[in-house]
């Protein structure tokens, strides 16, 4: 493997290249899905590839096959150097790279029981038998289950010298009951929406999810959501559990502080950004109890690692602090162009793909409400759980946001179920309406498993801690037209 | 690491100019996978590509990539159990150990009573899918192409930002009953945004031959919506006549695909179709069909398990007439497969890929001059399901929305949110658009190909600051 890598730098230099950088990458995956007690899909997946990134008179060229031999990774360094002559011809800044010391190092994700030991036949049953209980409440038309894991091998290394080897496991598990009734569907999660809770570690987390404990409230809440009320219109108070508040911080301050955003390299895809360069250290993003890190070295956390795909160290910082628009994800490229420091963010789908500024596990720091407390200190609102719909416009301001479910809350007590839950606003009016926080044991690392960016388009692993979250005055009952 | 029994004719097949592999190659090597496999029958799936995208922001080109890959996918069946697998590797160690994973998963896992058996051999279509300057398209000239954006976007005082991509591939499906098809097929997209300070427009196009792109020429359609849309207002939400550009109904026609235009939704009850068959479900100038033959729609000849696709008008004059199958969804229902089957592990069933909304007879500018008071909007961004079953979906207006009076566009308008029902907006479509335009939608890969249209009282719902 050292050859392969060294070949790959060697004739990236000799090509013209002043700097280089190759990833080899084996990935592997296992995906099972269950619905209504039979095996719908279960697929093995494994790919090996290698992807040479080379900076030639300041401008990128990147070339990449799923053949990892020296022959192709000398071919694929030659391409990439063509490539970035061709791009210099279009350049006006030369790129610059912030400086890094080059690690050589070994790094995995701790795991108590690897997933792909775990033999298939226990997956299913736990599955079937899961799908089962859900099966049984009337009104459910499909019952399903489903487990993803994902073992990621790569190896790393850059004409500054560094040389990184890292293994990566993600694990990821659920149920989700369909409802249907007259001119209706309903959907219920657990423990949350896309398929459930994904996180960085083994088959341990399906342990703890303790699939069929939960499959019987999954199913009949499903079924009670067809003759449940719908979400009235209206401004209200609202309270968001924490996977709703991780999908909001995902959409409304993961996003928008990714540098490469705010600098338009994404202008004509994911979008820009209303965090511009002049807001840093001035903006009132939120409320004085908003505070929000990107830190990939959070415990469990999806987006988790111990380097990026620039080598630079997994690390913590400020996104928010008190309420105040504090930094932004960042990479060797955009860092120098405000003047910091990359923040070790930049992230590749593949060894196919090259490294984008991409989300870690970017998280809102545990206030100090008791969940209960919060209930009943709140006289009229809505409780909102599990997302259901989510849309943010390209600089995004503007959101609306559905949830499976919402309890009204009345007099600090939590009442009917209601379905079609929406609500809407503009993204720092809305931190800046939240007032309280859930404290740590109300507090979860959320996986989110399909976040896309770039061109072409990458789909990235990332989370977000968060616990229940209180915001006052929200418009809700948008859009559910009768 | 690879072994050569496959290398070297691969490598041979990458002519400049030539698919990334030749038929006779893709055979061979999904003949020695289904070989492998110890199983009562197996099928197999390769798709070789070779793609490139030349990618620019801020009036340069900021990153520009190459990837070739391929992947095969084996699935076997024993009795009435299936496993599959997949690997990026084609050497003959690689297929051993394919075939011994797919083998094992199909033993362990549970007997499956719907489960169908491979496609039978047929005779495919010719579909003239390939283009030579497509496959050939060098790092050199795309940035050449443009080029001449850039510099246009930087005398103009604005900035360029978009992407220039070209692929060729090919497509190769064979199992064990003696079916081998196989298609070669290129792609090339456009997609450029332009801004000012305050505003924005785009353009996005997607043709089989890259000779086909006038970049420059379109390049010129975003700069004039970006310098058009300067200074916007904004407007009340509420409900307003809408000139909906190509984009912008194919963006909302492609959500009819998930919500019920397979069987299986329609089968598991969630389609919008589900128990309307026959009756009608929107407006009766509204025929939607899945037309893999209508040479805008990117279609193949045939589906992810070899069977031939099929022509199937969905829906016909607003009455609900077909939903697509698969093998398993053909067999639930007793009927024949359309052509539909997506690739493994196809969650969601059946697909259509190629979606035709017929058009009508005005030009774009017709339904904008014959439109007293309105909104143009040129494309819609982040839509998402609110309703599956009413087929509502929110999403923003993006990258140019005007204020239309008296048949003109007046100025640019803050970007708006709407919540509307698909099926309503072509039910209160009143203008049909007569020039059709492909989308082909990243991620699903599957094409919309819409013509303008006007809508009255479209609902919008909120505004943003920009």
């Amino acid at each position: 493997m050292d050859e392969i890598l060294d070949r790959a730098l060697n004739a990236a230099q000799l090509a013209g290249a002043s700097y280089a950088d190759v990833r080899l990458v084996e990935s592997r995956s296992q995906f099972i899905e269950v619905k209504n007690r039979q095996v719908s899909a279960l697929q093995e997946s494994g790919t090996m590839g290698i992807g040479v990134r080379v900076l030639v008179d300041g401008a990128w060229g990147f070339a990449a096959s799923a053949d990892p031999s020296t022959a192709e990774a000398e071919r694929c360094a030659a391409l990439a150097v063509r490539i970035a002559r061709a791009s210099a011809r279009f350049r006006i800044d030369p790129v610059t790279l912030s400086p890094l010391a080059p690690a050589v190092t070994r790094w995995e994700t701790p795991i108590e029981v690897d997933p792909f030991t775990v033999p298939l036949a226990d997956k299913i049953a736990l599955l079937v038998d899961a799908s089962g209980i859900m099966e049984r409440e009337s009104g459910v038309k499909v019952a399903q289950g489903n487990m993803q894991f994902w073992e990621d091998r790569k190896s790393f290394a850059s004409t500054e010298g560094a040389r990184i080897e890292q293994r990566i496991v993600n694990s990821g598990a659920g149920l989700t009951a369909f409802a249907v009734g007259d001119d209706d569907f309903q959907v219920r999660s657990y423990p949350n929406s896309f398929g459930g809770q994904y996180e960085s570690c083994g088959y341990e987390l399906v342990r703890r999810l303790d699939l069929k404990g939960h499959a019987a409230e999954t199913a009949a809440t499903a079924a009670a959501l067809l003759t449940a009320p719908v979400c009235p219109a209206g401004v209200t108070t609202i309270l968001l559990d924490g996977a709703q508040v991780s999908l909001q911080l995902h959409e409304s301050c993961g996003h928008p502080t990714e540098l490469d955003r705010v600098l338009g390299h994404e202008a004509n895809y994911a979008g820009t950004s209303f965090l511009t360069t002049d807001h840093l250290g001035k903006l009132r993003y939120g409320s004085e109890v908003v505070n929000i890190v990107t830190d990939a070295t959070t415990p469990r956390g999806l987006g988790s690692f111990g380097f990026d795909d620039e080598g630079v160290p997994a690390q913590r910082a400020d996104l928010v602090r008190k309420g105040r628009f504090a930094g932004y994800l960042t990479s060797r490229e955009t860092a120098p162009l405000v003047g910091l420091a990359s923040n070790g963010t930049m992230r590749a789908e593949s060894w196919a793909h090259i490294p984008l500024v991409r989300m870690t596990n970017v998280n809102l720091e545990p206030g100090t409400w008791k969940l209960e407390d919060l209930i009943a200190d709140t006289q009229d609102g809505i409780h909102m759980i599990t997302n259901r719909s989510w849309s943010i416009d390209d600089k995004r301001y503007n959101f609306q946001f559905g949830t499976e479910v919402g309890y009204e809350i009345k007099q600090g007590k939590r009442g009917r179920l209601l379905k079609n839950c929406t609500y809407t606003g503009i993204t720092p009016e809305f931190w800046n309406r939240c007032d309280a926080v859930c404290d740590a044991s109300d507090w979860e690392i959320w996986g989110t498993p399909n976040c896309g960016k770039g061109q072409p388009s990458q789909t990235m692993r990332t989370a977000q801690g968060a616990s229940s979250t209180r915001f006052r005055d929200v418009q809700v009952g948008v859009g559910a037209r009768s | 690491m690879s072994g050569p029994v496959h290398r070297a004719p691969l490598e041979a097949a990458r002519a400049a100019e030539g698919p990334p592999l030749l038929a006779d190659e893709a055979e061979g090597v999904l003949r020695e996978s289904l070989s492998m496999a110890e199983a009562d029958q197996a099928e197999a799936i390769l798709e070789a590509q070779d793609s490139s995208l030349t990618r620019f922001a801020n009036n340069e080109i900021h990153q520009n990539v190459t990837a070739r890959d391929h992947a095969l996918t084996l699935r076997v069946i024993v009795g009435k159990r299936s496993g599959t697998a997949t690997t990026h590797r084609l050497d003959s160690s690689a297929l051993r150990q394919l075939a011994d994973r797919a083998l094992a998963i199909a033993r362990l896992s549970p007997e499956d009573p719907d489960l169908p058996e491979p496609a039978p051999p047929a005779l495919v279509p010719k579909l003239d899918a390939f283009e030579a300057a497509t496959a050939g398209s060098t790092p050199e000239a795309r940035a050449d192409a443009i080029g001449s954006v850039l510099r246009g976007a930087r005398e103009a005082g604005l900035n360029a930002a978009g992407a220039l991509s070209t692929s060729a591939s090919l497509l190769a499906v064979a199992n064990r009953r003696g079916l081998f098809v196989s298609q070669p097929e290129t792609y090339s997209n456009f997609t450029c945004t332009v801004r000012s300070q305050n505003s924005s427009g785009w353009v996005d196009r997607h043709r089989r031959d890259v000779r086909a792109l006038d970049v420059a020429k379109l390049g010129q359609i975003a700069v004039e919506k970006a310098e058009r849309s300067r200074d916007p207002q904004p407007i009340e939400p509420g409900r307003y006549t809408v000139v909906l550009e190509p984009a912008a109904v194919s963006e909302l026609v492609s959500f009819l695909t998930s919500l019920g235009l397979g069987a299986q939704a329609e089968l598991e009850g969630r389609s919008f179709m589900a128990g309307r068959m026959g009756q009608p479900i929107t407006g009766e100038r509204a025929t939607l069909t899945d037309d893999p033959f209508d040479p805008r729609a990117f279609g193949k000849p045939f589906d992810y398990e070899g069977t031939p696709r099929r022509r199937v008008v969905l829906v016909e004059n607003g009455i609900a007439r077909a939903v697509v199958h698969d093998r398993r969804t053909a067999k639930k229902s007793g009927a024949e497969s359309t052509g539909h089957a997506c690739p493994p592990p196809a969650t969601e069933g059946p697909q259509p890929y190629s979606l035709v909304l017929a058009g009508g007879d005005q030009s774009l500018s017709d339904l904008v001059s014959s439109t007293e008071r309105g909104i143009l909007v040129t494309r819609f961004w982040y839509c998402r399901v609110v309703d599956p079953k009413k087929t509502i979906v929110t999403g923003m207006t993006r990258d140019g929305t005007f204020l239309i009076e008296r048949g003109k566009l007046v100025r640019g308008l803050r970007n708006l949110r709407f919540n509307e029902s698909v099926l309503e907006v072509l039910r209160r479509a009143d203008a049909w658009g007569r020039e059709l335009e492909p989308t082909v939608f990243d991620y699903t890969y599957n094409c919309v190909v819409a013509p303008a249209l006007r809508v009255p009282e479209f609902n919008f719902t909120g505004v943003s600051p920009f």
